[in-house]
Parts: structure tokens; sequence; C-alpha cells
């Protein structure tokens, strides 16, 4: 009978395994789904093993991919069946159908405790394995404390006792706070005196868990480690069936060195000094063999050898020689032993000086990049990039340019992303620099971004020596035959800018290089056209005295594109074309490019961003701290860029231009004389370089009635920088930090009043982020303070100073925070009535010897409390006749930032003001609708009406309604501070007075319009 | 830990599945005749220690049905196996989830000897025997493993 049933399953596997196609299979899988239903359904005349048959069906089906939403219930109840195969199928299609959350786990704990406490030992072993399969909670909570007894009980076999040891590890990992683990420090150094080597590796495994979670209580284990290590490395008393291949378990000799991995160090100098022997052994001892699993075996403790001899920081001279190894290892024939040889490199750079030695084996790495395993040129790649520095840049970066002809595509946009990046870190001189960046887009420019031209355009822009040779070599490249897209943008770009430098060598006339950029004009896209026209624009301006032919024929394109279907090159071209024709007005607006402001370089950044691998992470970690290693990078260290951290990032010089250190100021106020607008942003730098790059070029031929409002802006940008820095740190104070903030705060701060979560304050310690949740009148904040050091930082200390207005509750701010580990603290804020008060955070730390502290402004304003609401025209009219009483606030605003109206209503929605487009007839008139929460006011409807000049966009009219007096003012004002350009703070506080209003237009009275004005 | 065993045929079908975890990592694979044999584990295990647990699944295997073929997994995966030729007369039913959870338990490396892998397999097949002497029929069925 049992064996027919059996049969059904060899049956039904033969059936499944003759289906011709996949319909086939799910056909007579749904088949005998259809079939086990209707077994189970009448349970009663299921005998045991039939049910034990199905439930097998099941599971096999379950492999197949197919759900199986049923028959649980008969799996779980297999579990209680006397005799051992059904109990043993029912523990084990439990645990490969269920999951911990499984409700019917809950009936079978009491017999899986059963099976655990009993004395039957294969009922304990699969007990035990269904419950470290699943680990659920509840399976903890009742079980633990039998699997610790099972571990420790001396009367138990090995067999059980090694399956409680990872049964608990298993529920302790899922459910540290369940299973209570104190005061197992000592019984775990009882067990590592375990002589059977399966226990043995079983209780390493857990050591491992505990270790990891709280080092500090098992220091008593770290001597037994080490005697365990020895045991095996001296092959002592280790039983012939654990022996793999002659090693002796190379498992659990990987698992002991990972343990004491775990321990931060090794402060015993006898411990210290009997592992080492140790570890030099297997250093020593390894050598490669013909047998594929010995070499894998051996290797394998090799290079957990290596991992600890790097954490517990040896002597020079035992890394030197851990090198040494690796050497060897990149070198042999098994592809994963070269793989490995080749990650651990890298890993190795990151801890001491043993760059050098890794130097001596650079050949070797580089023949790696040609390895037929893909994974391994990976590798060799990282590790290339990692140890590059300014003595073997040339070579390395070289090399990298060589290969990216050969290399697979997928490969192409990182080879050349971290060329561009060595190229510019360990330039030794910078047309080196340049040559490179342009045989990159020679060679691959599909996978050279935006980002990488931009910054060559930065370099050639921002030193002198350069231009001319750089010109020279786009027009070199100007030549060939067919050349990449990018390249044109950048020659195109090289050559109106810089190519007039050229003017008396050979082939490089105005005409000449007119007529071979024009030659690629056809082939570009749109983009690229509108450089190009740029670029026809700066060399009809750079021809002086002007050629009347070159004129005729550049009028002719500007004159072409100027019905151009594209917006942006229908604009340059119309400018460009009027422009031009004015003559000495081209002078001054097409004046050469400023310099750049220095930043960041976006790659480096991108690199950083794009990052997944750590040991490729950590690497460019490395790269990044190791800033002064190249004689050559000299960074200029302008107050006004801030912070000493960023200075490794920092445009490169040559350093005989340091005489010329201060060009940037003077160069920004040429810029504002000749009359083009303020291109140069003052303030630090962004990561945006396409804003830099085409910015300037859309604003060279601004619209005239822009270059006349010009007065008016400048002013206003100049006093842009110092009015941000006295309102970045609210009282101002004794300021005397050393420790300089990255990024501007009153930048970030004003970013945070219209967002909820990003960046309010950082240094090259800590980075405080907030992220905020709002809810009516009610707000919850929490603030990441990020410790960015390796050390901790001290004494830290928050205290919100809130103004009346609002309840804060800051939640405990710890004293310390750890190397590299970030704190969150909740911010509780409760808003109680209108106000501009800002809350300030009075934020202190320690690192070092340094004292920093800062004040900060919250962005708990005003704004957060409000909900944009739609309000349709039906509701609108009677609620603002309704609120046209005493409260209504009207007022003209001087000083507006001009900015167009689209963007206004994009400000006001980002206040969360809800601007109700089409209610009032006239375009240039917004209003706008929300409600305001707070304690006192519950929620109050506010309106908004703004009306705009279009004659003088620095002005307008602006009235509040609602139904509360003090809101309606603190709201008035509140806008008004944001439609008045942000930096001029200083007139703020005086606002204009009201002057005469404009005579509104009189129009019919059914007009909303003019009920409106009527209303007014 | 080990996250996943998965072994495969060279068409890609799987022949074992067993997840322990469900988050990737990295993996190593070793390749025998028709099957591939995958492991998938996080960064606390060390990749050629892995590959050798590969080596000591494959080989009790190996000795448990002398000289394991794809076959085997697919029709062992469950069945009550008698194998004529053998002197231990019945090995065990559930046999490839009964070793593999002798070798890898919840993540974790439980035994590396195959000589105790097989030993424990043994008894659980004795044990089986046992209880199924009554009922069991002997039948050949080493017809299926030379289809």
């Amino acid at each position: 009978m049992a064996l027919s049933g059996m049969r059904g399953l060899s049956v039904f596997i033969s059936d499944i395994r003759n289906c011709q196609n996949k319909e086939q299979e799910r056909l007579r899988v749904d088949k005998e789904l259809g079939n086990v239903r209707t077994r189970f359904k009448n349970e009663k005349g299921l005998s045991p093993y039939e049910k034990k048959k199905y439930v097998w069906k099941m599971l096999y089906i379950y492999m197949l991919g197919y759900d199986v939403d049923f028959g649980h219930m008969e799996a779980v109840s297999l579990i209680s069946a006397p005799k051992y195969p059904e109990k043993q199928v029912g523990y084990i299609v439990t645990a490969c159908l269920l999951n911990e959350n499984h409700d019917f786990l809950r009936l079978a704990i009491n017999t899986v405790r059963n099976d655990i406490i009993g004395r039957n030992e294969t009922f304990q072993c699969l007990a035990l394995t269904m419950v470290g399969n699943i680990g659920g909670r509840e399976f903890a909570e009742s079980l633990a404390p039998d699997v610790q007894k099972l571990l420790i009980s001396s009367s138990c076999r090995p067999l059980v006792r090694k399956k409680a040891a990872l049964c608990l590890l298993r529920l302790f990992r899922k459910n540290p706070d369940v299973v209570n683990v104190d005061g197992w420090a000592d019984r775990m150094a009882q067990l590592l005196d375990e002589r059977d080597l399966g226990v043995l590796t079983s209780s390493m495994s857990l050591l491992v868990a505990l270790v990891a979670n709280n080092h500090e209580a098992y220091w008593s284990s770290l001597p037994k480690c080490v005697k365990t290590l020895e045991r095996l490395a001296r092959n002592q008393d280790i039983p012939q069936e654990y022996t793999y291949y002659g090693i002796p378990s190379p498992w659990l000799q990987v698992k002991t060195m990972r343990a004491l991995q775990y321990f931060p160090t090794i402060e015993d100098p006898n411990t210290r000094r009997a592992l080492f022997e140790v570890l030099q052994r297997i250093l020593m001892g390894t050598d490669v063999v013909k047998n594929v699993n010995k070499n894998n075996a051996s290797h394998a403790v090799l290079f957990e050898a290596l991992a600890l001899v790097m954490h517990l920081d040896a002597e020079k001279e035992m890394m030197s020689q851990c090198v040494a190894l690796l050497g060897k290892f990149i070198a042999v024939r098994e592809p994963n032993i070269r793989y490995l040889g080749l990650e651990n490199m890298s890993r190795m750079l990151l801890v001491t000086d043993v760059q050098d030695i890794i130097k001596r084996h650079q050949a070797q790495i580089i023949t790696s990049l040609k390895d037929p395993d893909i994974s391994i040129r990976r590798r060799a790649l990282d590790l290339l990039y990692g140890m590059c520095d300014i003595t073997n840049a040339k070579d390395i970066v070289e090399e990298l340019l060589q290969y990216l002809s050969t290399a697979e595509f997928a490969m192409r946009e990182e080879l050349s992303l971290k060329a561009a990046i060595l190229a510019e870190k360990f330039a030794p001189d910078l047309s080196w620099y340049v040559d490179v960046i342009l045989q990159l887009i020679d060679k691959a420019g599909d996978f050279v971004s935006d980002d990488i031209w931009f910054r060559v355009v930065q370099f050639v822009t921002n030193n002198e020596d350069l231009q001319p040779y750089a010109a020279a070599k786009a027009r070199e490249y100007l030549d060939k035959p067919a050349i990449h897209e990018t390249m044109v943008k950048v020659s195109a770009y090289l050559l109106g800018e810089f190519g007039h430098l050229l003017a008396r060598r050979p082939g490089c006339s105005p005409k000449e290089i007119f007529s071979i950029i024009h030659e690629k004009l056809p082939t570009v896209s749109s983009f690229t056209v509108s450089i190009l026209l740029s670029t026809y624009a700066k060399i009809l301006m750079h021809t002086q005295p002007p050629d009347p032919e070159l004129q005729n024929q550049i009028w002719a394109i500007f004159n072409k594109y100027e019905s151009c279907i594209d917006a942006e090159i229908q604009q340059r071209a119309v400018e460009y074309h009027a422009m031009s024709r004015k003559g000495a007005a081209l002078m001054d607006i097409l004046a050469e490019m400023p310099k750049f402001p220095e930043r960041q370089s976006a790659l480096i950044k991108k690199a950083e961003d794009t990052e997944v691998d750590t040991a490729e992470l950590s690497a460019i970690r490395l790269r990044a701290q190791q800033q002064t290693s190249s004689a050559l990078v000299v960074t200029d260290q302008r107050p006004a860029n801030g912070t000493p951290s960023n200075t490794q990032l920092g445009l490169v010089k040559i350093p005989s231009m340091s005489s010329n250190v201060d060009h940037n100021l003077p160069d920004q106020d040429i810029s504002h004389e000749n009359g083009t607008l303020s291109i140069v942003d003052p303030q630090p730098p962004s990561a945006d370089l396409l804003v830099d790059l085409l910015g300037p070029l859309a604003i060279e031929g601004p619209p005239s009635s822009d270059v006349q409002s010009q007065p008016n802006i400048v002013p206003g940008f100049e006093d842009a920088p110092n009015a941000a820095e006295a309102t970045a740190i609210v009282p101002v104070g004794e300021q005397a930090n050393s420790v300089q903030p990255i990024g501007n705060i009153a930048e970030r701060f004003h970013a945070l009043c219209l967002k909820d979560s990003g960046v309010l304050y950082e240094d090259p310690n800590i980075q405080i982020g907030i992220k905020a949740e709002w809810r009516a009148h009610q707000g919850r904040l929490v603030l990441f303070l990020g410790n960015k050091n390796t050390g901790p930082l001290v004494s830290v200390q928050a205290i919100i100073l809130p103004p009346s207005y609002l309840k804060m509750e800051l939640s405990l701010v710890p004293e310390t925070i750890p190397p590299r580990a970030q704190v969150q603290c909740p911010l509780e804020v409760v808003n109680l009535r209108p106000s501009r008060d800002v809350a300030v955070l009075d934020f202190s730390y320690k690192f070092g010897i340094d004292m920093v502290n800062v004040k900060l402004r919250l962005p708990v304003v005003l704004n957060k409390f409000l909900q944009p609401i739609p309000v349709s025209a039906e509701e609108f009219f009677p609620q603002w006749r309704s609120l046209s009483g005493p409260p209504l606030k009207l007022q003209v605003v001087r000083g507006v930032r001009p900015m167009p109206l689209l963007d206004m209503a994009n400000l006001l929605n980002n206040l969360r003001l809800m601007v109700c487009s089409g209610l009032d007839p006239n375009p240039n008139n917004l209003v706008a609708s929300t409600s305001f929460y707070s304690e006192s006011t519950r929620a109050m409807l506010c309106l908004v009406r703004i009306e705009t000049d279009p004659a003088d966009r620095t002005q307008l009219r602006m009235t509040v309604a609602s139904g509360d007096p003090t809101l309606t003012f603190e709201l008035k004002e509140f806008i008004k501070e944001q439609l008045v350009s942000i930096p001029t703070v200083s007139r703020a506080p005086t606002p204009a007075p009201p002057v005469p209003q404009p005579t509104s237009p009189v129009a019919a009275l059914t007009d909303p319009g003019a009920m409106l004005a009527g209303l007014l | 830990m080990i996250r996943a065993v998965m072994v495969m045929n060279t068409q890609g079908k799987a022949r074992l599945a067993k997840f322990y975890d469900f988050q990737d990592s990295r993996l190593v694979y070793k390749h025998y005749a028709t099957l591939y044999f995958v492991l998938v584990f996080d960064s606390s295990e060390n990749e050629l220690a892995m590959l050798d647990l590969i080596q000591v699944f494959v080989e009790t295997l190996d000795k448990c049905f002398k000289n394991v073929c794809e076959l085997d997994l697919v029709f062992n995966y469950s069945k009550v196996f008698n194998d004529e030729f053998s002197l231990n007369p019945i090995l065990t039913g559930e046999k490839i989830h009964t070793i593999l959870d002798e070798i890898i338990f919840g993540g974790q490396v439980l035994e590396t000897s195959s000589t105790e892998v097989m030993k424990a397999v043994e008894e659980i097949s004795r044990l089986e025997t046992a209880s199924n002497s009554i009922t069991l029929v002997p039948k050949a069925v080493s017809g299926w493993r030379n289809r």
C-alpha cells in the first residue's frame, strides 16, 4: 500500500519530466493539485502514510515554482505523528513551506517542545533543525531555554549538541531581545574546550554572533580561540575525518579567525605572541599545489589569516610579507585565487603604508587587466585606481587609456570615469591632463559623461597658461575624419573661447577655425548646435578688425536658425545676430568667460555616489584623505570658499601661478563692469556644473530689458554674501570656532524652509540632517547627528531656544557620538499662535581639542503650519468679502526680486499657499489660498492676492485676509520676506511706506476682477 | 551566514533550492558534469571555504548515491530508495534534504566531515527502515536511474 503511494509520487515526477513544454507541465500540476485538494478535504479516510505522500507532492510542486496555498495544516499535523517517517516529512515540509510568521506554527510548538525535551535523539534533531530553519519569535520565546540546556548538557551526543548550538544561534540572530544570553560568557569559554570538532565548529559560529553583538562580555573566550587555532594549525589531536585534503578542518580555522576579528585588539602580550606565531606558520606554510580542492582549502585559511593580520595592525615586516604573498597569488593560474589576491590587495591599501610594496607588483596588476575573466579585470581596475598616486599616475592612466580601446562595453564607462578622476587628481602637469581627457573623449566618447568635459573646460578657463595649448590640441582633433560629438562640443567651446590665442599658427585663422567647426554642424544634435552658435559669435567677436566675408557667412547661419524649431537655438541665433550687428557692444557681452569658482570635482562626487563595492568605496575614501601627497597638486586656500576639508578637491594649479592666487576676485568684478550678467555665483561651489557652463552661454545675450534692469540687481548680488553671512548664524555672538562649516548655513536653512528633509549643518566633523513631518499645528522633527570622523565626538549638547509661540520638546541627546555613527533625536513641536520668530538650536560638541559651538535656526517657520486648500470662485468671493473687514492687510512691497509670474506662483506653492489660477482675470495677478493651523486659531482660512506690475517687476501690491489680525499681519510679513530677495534682508525690516495705489482698471461690475478691485 | 543553496542543471533548471534568508549577496558555484552547485552567502563567510563546502556536499552525495548524477537528485528528492547493489540495502527518503540539513543548518555550517554526515544519514535511514519494514515491499527501481 505504502509503496504504491510513493510510486504515485515517482509517477508524478516522471510525468512532469516527460512534459514537453511549460504549458503541459502546468496542466499536470493543476490536475495533481486538484487531486491532492480533494483528498485532503475528506481527511478522515487518509492514513498518515497517504498524507505523507501528498505532502511530498505539494513540496515538489512548490519547488517547481507553483503557489501552494493549502495543505499547510496537513504538513504541520504530520509533525505530531508517532512514527519517524511521517514526523520527518512533517518537519521537513513545514520548514520549507511555512515562514516564521505563519499561524499554523503555533499549533506545533507544543509537539516541537516535547520532541526537544524528549529522550529520542533523532526527534530532537528533527525538531532542532526545523526550529533553526524557521527561527520565529514564538519559537524563541518558548524554546530557547530548552535549546540552551541541550547545548550544555553533558549527556547529549555531539550530534544533538551541535544542532542545538546552531539552533540557538539562529534564534538569537532573529530575536536578540528574546533569547537571554546573560552569563553565557563562561559557558561559551567552556564550550570552546570541546574536543569534538563538529560541536566546536557550531559553537564557534555561535561565538561569532555573540561577540559581534557585544565583544566586551566575551574577552575570556579570546585565549581559547587562539588555543583552538593553535591546535588546528599544528594538527594536534585532529581526527582523520576532519582533515580535508590534508588540512585540519579549514572551516573551523576560518571561523576561529573570523571570531578573532570581532575583538578590536588583543591586549595580552602572551596571547598576541601566540597568535602571531600561528599566523606566521599559516602564512609561510601555504603553497600553491596541483589539486584544486586542496588549493581552495589552504587558501581559504590563508586569506582569512591575511584579513586577521590586517585587522591586528601587525608590524610592517609581517605586512610586507603578506603583500609579497598576494603578489605571488595574482600571478597564479587559478582564477579564484587571482581574484581574491587582487581584492585583498585593494583592502591592504587601506591598512598601512604598504603602498610602496604593492607598487612593485604594478606590472602584474596591469597584466590582470587583460585577464579572460571580467570579474578579475574589474578587481584589477579597482586596485589600479586605488594604488594610483602622483608617482605612477602617468603610467597607470596611460595603461587605462590603452586598455579602453579593447575593453568590453560593460566596463568602458567605469574605466573612463576612473581614468578621468585619476588624471585630474594626480596630474603631474596640466597639459598632460588635457591630453588625457581629449584622448578619453576620442577613444570612448560614448562613455564620457558631460561632467568630464565640463571639468576640462573649467580647468582650462581657470589656468591661463593652459589655454593656448588646449586650443591647439582641440584644433588638432578637429582634423580627424570622424570625431565623437562630445569632442565637437569640447573643441568648439575651447576654440570659441581661446581660438584667438592661436591666430598666428598655420591653419588657425578665425576663418579656418570657423570652417572646420562648421563642417561638423550638420551631424550634431541640437544641444551641440547651440554650443556651436555661441562659438560662432565668439569667433566673430575675436576677429578684429571684422572680416566682412566671415561676418556674412556667420550672419547667414544665424539668420537660418532664427526660425529654428528649438527655442534655445532660436533664441541664441536671434540674440547673437542682433548683438553682433551692434559691433562694439559685442565685445563687452561676449568677453571671455570669467574663471569658475572652485568646487569639488563633480566627477569625484559622482564616483562617490555610484560606488557600491565596499573595497572600492574605501579606496576612494582613502584617496580623499591623502590630500597633500602630491607636490604638484596645489590648492589655493581662499577663505571665501571656506572649509579646509575640501581643499583636496579644489582645482589643480600650476605652482608658478601661485603669485596669482587672488585672480578670482578681480575677475568677478570685471565681469560686473563689462556688463555680463552676474554669472559668477558668489556662493560656495554647487555640484551643478551644467548651470555654470550653459548658464553663461544662455545669458550672454540677454534681452535688452534685462540689461537695463541690471543696475538694480548688481548691488543686490554684491550684498548677498555679506547679508547671507550675517543671517547665517542667528546671534552671531562669540564665534571663535576653529572648525568652519561646510556650505552656507543660511542657504541650507532657506532650502529647508521649503522642503522637509535635508542637511541643516555640516562641518568636517559632523553633519546634522533634519527630517520633518507636519500635521496641522503639530510637527515632529528628527535631527540626525552624524559623526563623520573616526574618533568620537564628546560633550555633545543640543539646547533648543524656542520662541514663545512654539512648544518644543527635544528628546535626550547623547553626550558622545561614536565614530562614524549617526544618532537620531526626535523633536516634538506644537504651534501655539502665529509668529515669524524662529526657533534656534544651540549645538555644541568637542572633537579633540576643538570645541565647536553653533547656533542654528531651525526650519520651523510659519509656512510649515499651512495646509494648501483649493478654493473655487464660488467660495472665494464670499469668503473674501466676509474677511474684508479691518484685519485685511494691504501693502505695496518694493525691492522685490524680479521674477517671472510663473516662478512667483511656484514660490507661493512651495510655501504651501495654493495658487488658484483663473480666479483673477488679470493675468498679472495671483490669488492664493491656504489654511493655517495653530493651537489658538485652530484651522484658519487665509487668502492672498498679489498684483504685479508688468512694467516694474521690483514692486507689487499684496493683500492678505484672514480671520485673525495677528495671523494676517504675520503672514503678510512672512510672504514679503520671501518675495524681497532673501539676501537683502537688510531692507526687509524697513518696509517701504505705502504709496498711492495705481489706478485700478475700471471694468464692468460683473467681472470678478473688478469685484475684487472694488472690494479693495 | 549562508543565504541559499541551489543546485541546477546546465539548462538552468533548479534541482534543489533551499533559502535560509532572502537577501542578495555574493555567490560561488562549482560545476560538476550536468550540474551547477551554487551557494549564496554574505560577507561573513570566506569564499574559498564555501567552495570547499560545495565539495563536501558533493562528496557526501557521491558516497550516498555511489556516483551521484542529476537523476539521483530528481528522484531521490523524496523517494524511498532501495538499491539492490548496495551493501546497506535501504538508504533514505528525503535524502538530499536530509543530507543538506546535516551539513548546513539555518545558514550555518553544521558539519564538515562527510564521514560524520554519512553516519547521521545512515542512522536516520535505519530508523526509517525500522518503521517502514512492515509495509515495505522491496522493488528495484534502478530502472529509473538508467533512463
